[in-house]
């Protein structure tokens, strides 16, 4: 046994000790102040167009060099990943973006072996979890930011933060990074984040004798323009989106319910516990009413409003036919596309409604102005249910570059912004600021931003039960009331596990 | 000796020996006719045969969408009542026969009459065989495409032509609607199944004897009397078959409602395959909807039967 004097240390052990201390402590403090610095770096709470344009451009990255600290550039492995990119309905932008960033990721790592598949927005979930169920996985995931939650909750997802690709959790919106955490553990990184914005088509305004200059300010008044544009002009007023299991629908119907007072849970309250169910309080049921009374009392929204998606109202969109639609900074280049590929008489009414084409903030309620924080998140599975096995290395290459401030601003280019907010300073963002317009208007909605609830159940609460209430009572199989009351007790018994 | 003989020779031997041992024997007895046979029936176990039976057993247990598929909770026939008790099931099911029915019935008729009228020889009936043939090739996604749009409540092409021809003040609502959606869809399915009708009973004509025919109408038969007392008796066993095929089609039918309506709206458009693909996919409820699936394949087996009695009637008849 030792005695006390045999404990001591000696002197040079001390000064080792010591020195050792120090290294720790300065450590530590640099990281705090590292983290401190990135999360000052930009500032949330003076957020606002002016802001966003005043940080564009002010910032220089070198993502192989990020990337590199992660996995070394001639690190030699494979990677798979399934997302949803662009499609047919995108703008060619859009799609030579994603390209570029394919010819990058390539470039960046020549030894990666890479299988890439982009799927359809409404069969991506699907298609994932008929793969997991046979361990047939890919490695790397992007969901849109209501996906990864039940994949997270059966434990299919390997834990995964932004520091674990040379990233920091300040760097991320801090709505996105609840969008990850499940029992406490992230599982995800936030790679684009976005909200939307009421377009209208200053035109059709005018010719209805409203102000063109002017969105309207509340839900009551987009029943009331809607209704009045049908009567004095013969065209749909507002783009109501009402399809089943079509995530469009909820983007576009949350922000009214949320603005009443209303909600599926309580995910628009301050600290929401999604225990108590809002789809059939007195908002919901006002924001339910307004969607029936300008769909079956007013007749002042396209018929086929029940079967249409967010792509079924660009081609009345541009040809006219449609006043108001709440969509994306992307409508706007997606417009300027399909004018430029319009021929005669229709190039003519299309160019007249891109000029005409007017952004403003989505309205307001009695409650609150909102908006859905919407994007998408990237994820890792676990080795188990990878079809082949996880290559880490190579998965986390492929997570860091992609969600890097260079490729997270990139890939947003036109549809979404930058899920890393140091993309907010490259001289991406000035660019996209400069040429993109309207873009300003989207992003300064995100402090009006709420996420859906973070639980497993919220895929069918989003894209099944609201979307059949709406349904429900656009068809008059129920009352609003009953509609209301019907999906909020579909809720309740879907959260009591029956 | 001839195998009628051997097999004769065999019978008695097998009858007077237990069912197991007479089993086995035969098998020994025909065991190059099983090697030919056994890829075709190890594919069949893999592909049919343990999907089915993971079904059946799936079908036992409740999977919460927090919980992987390994640690399901067995709930017995728990699934099976929830199924059966629902309402939605009862309108899901008045639904699947409506459509089922409607479909198999107009797809039927207008097939005969197509087969019918193409029997006879006249100028351009290759063409027009051809033509007619066309909504059965063409592939289903992209038919009900093409029939969303010719149908949209807003912009369709027919429901322009009504209004252009002054039939209806404004376009006709075929798929927002909750009573035109279901007859809507209906008649794509009708318009892209008529023509495997018409091919059947076009080869089933072919064997109605010329002679018969000519004899009726010697013996001053009308044309319905001829049709009704020589062609249709001649058609029955090859009408059965077709029926029965459509109906397993119909009832098995999953592109056309889907991608048209996905079952909307309000659930005015869901039939049982659609309903079975919400509950698992969109509400992942795969213990509910392997219960509804068994349900549905119980009724796939009863008309399973009768299509193959239907399919061997000839041969019992000849048999006997």
């Amino acid at each position: 046994m030792n005695n006390s004097r045999d404990r001591e240390p000696k002197a040079n052990q001390r000064s080792y000790r010591r020195m050792l201390a120090s290294s720790v402590a300065f450590g530590l403090t640099a990281s705090l102040a590292c983290t401190t610095v990135q999360a000052q770096s930009v500032d949330l709470s003076k957020w606002s167009p002016e802001y966003v344009k005043s940080i564009a451009g002010t910032e220089e990255v070198d993502t192989a060099a990020d990337c590199a600290k992660i996995t070394p550039l001639d690190y030699k492995g494979k990677v798979s990943v399934w997302w949803t990119g662009p499609n047919d309905a995108s703008p060619d932008i859009d799609r030579k973006v994603h390209e570029d960033f394919w010819a990058a990721w390539k470039a960046t790592y020549p030894n990666i072996e890479t299988d890439y598949q982009n799927i359809d927005y409404n069969q991506l979930l699907d298609k994932l979890r008929t793969a997991t169920l046979g361990n047939a996985a890919p490695m790397v995931v992007r969901l849109q930011i209501l996906g990864g939650i039940e994949f997270a909750s059966k434990g299919y997802f390997h834990e995964l933060k932004p520091e674990d690709v040379g990233y920091a959790t300040a760097d991320f919106w801090p709505g996105a990074m609840k969008s990850v955490m499940y029992d406490g553990v992230p599982y995800g990184i936030p790679t684009n984040n976005e909200t939307m914005a009421m377009i209208w088509n200053a035109d059709i305004f005018q010719k209805a004798g409203l102000d063109p200059e002017s969105p309207p300010k509340t839900w009551d008044d987009v029943v009331k323009y809607s209704k009045q544009i049908k009567e004095k002009v013969g065209v749909a007023g507002y783009g109501l989106v009402a399809k089943q299991n079509a995530g469009n629908t909820p983007f576009r119907f949350m922000p009214q319910l949320w603005a009443f007072g209303g909600g599926a849970l309580d995910e628009a309250a301050d600290k929401p516990e999604y225990k108590s169910v809002w789809l059939n309080n007195d908002g919901a049921k006002a924001a339910l009413q307004a969607s029936y009374d300008m769909y079956v009392r007013d007749k002042s929204v396209p018929v086929s409003a029940l079967t249409n998606t967010q792509n079924e109202n660009q081609a009345p969109f541009i040809a006219g036919q449609l006043a108001m639609m709440i969509a994306h900074p992307s409508e706007y280049a997606k417009m300027v596309d399909l004018a430029s590929k319009a021929t005669g008489a229709d190039k003519e009414v299309a160019d007249k409604v891109v000029s005409n084409m007017r952004y403003g903030l989505i309205p307001e309620g009695p409650d609150r102005r909102a908006v859905v924080f919407g994007g998408s998140n990237i994820h890792v599975f676990k080795d188990e249910y990878v079809d082949g096995g996880l290559d880490e290395q190579a998965a986390k290459a492929l997570v860091c570059f992609w969600t890097s401030a260079e490729w997270s601003t990139k890939l947003a280019w036109v549809t979404s912004n930058p899920g890393n907010l140091r993309g907010f300073k490259t001289k991406w963002m000035k660019e996209r600021l400069d040429t993109i317009k309207f873009l300003d208007v989207t992003t300064s909605m995100l402090p009006n931003g709420i996420p859906f609830p973070v639980i497993p159940e919220a895929t069918e609460i989003m894209n099944i039960i609201v979307p059949d209430m709406l349904q429900n009572a656009l068809t008059e199989k129920m009352t609003v009331e009953e509609a209301a009351d019907d999906a909020a007790a579909k809720v309740e018994e879907l959260l009591s596990g029956l | 000796m001839t195998i009628a003989t051997e097999r004769a020779a065999i019978a008695p031997k097998a009858a007077e020996q237990p069912w197991g041992i007479g089993l086995l024997r035969r098998i020994i007895d025909h065991r190059s006719d099983y090697l030919y046979i056994l890829p075709a029936l190890l594919v069949m176990l893999v592909v049919i045969a343990y999907p089915v039976y993971y079904t059946i057993e799936l079908s036992f247990f409740k999977t919460p969408p927090n919980l992987q598929m390994k640690d399901k909770i067995f709930v017995g026939f728990d699934n099976y009542a929830a199924i059966l008790s629902s309402s939605s099931f009862h309108r899901v099911t008045i639904n699947t026969l409506i459509w089922t029915v409607f479909s198999t019935g107009f797809a039927f008729l207008l097939g005969l009459a197509a087969a019918l009228a193409l029997h006879r020889e006249f100028a351009g009936r290759g063409v027009l065989r051809a033509v007619l043939l066309i909504p059965y090739v063409v592939s289903a996604v992209a038919a009900s495409y093409v029939w969303k749009w010719l149908y949209h409540s807003d912009f369709g092409v027919i429901g322009a032509l009504a209004v252009q021809f002054g039939l209806t003040d404004r376009p006709i609502n075929f798929l927002d609607n909750t009573t035109t959606v279901l007859p809507s869809l209906i008649v794509v399915n009708v318009w892209k199944e008529f023509s495997f009708a018409m091919v059947m009973l076009m080869a089933g004509l072919q064997t109605v004897p010329e002679q018969l025919l000519r004899a009726a109408q010697v013996d001053g038969a009308s044309a319905w009397q001829r049709f009704w007392h020589v062609t249709f008796p001649h058609l029955r066993g090859v009408s059965m078959v077709t029926v029965l095929l459509l109906m397993v089609a119909n009832f098995n039918s999953f592109i056309i409602p889907w991608i048209m309506t996905s079952g909307g709206p309000a659930g005015a458009s869901d039939i049982w395959i659609t309903d079975i693909y919400n509950i698992a996919f969109g509400r992942q409820r795969y213990g509910v909807a392997s219960a509804y699936a068994v349900i549905l394949f119980i009724v796939m087996m009863v008309l399973g039967y009768f299509y193959v009695k239907a399919l061997t009637r000839g041969d019992e008849a000849r048999a006997g």
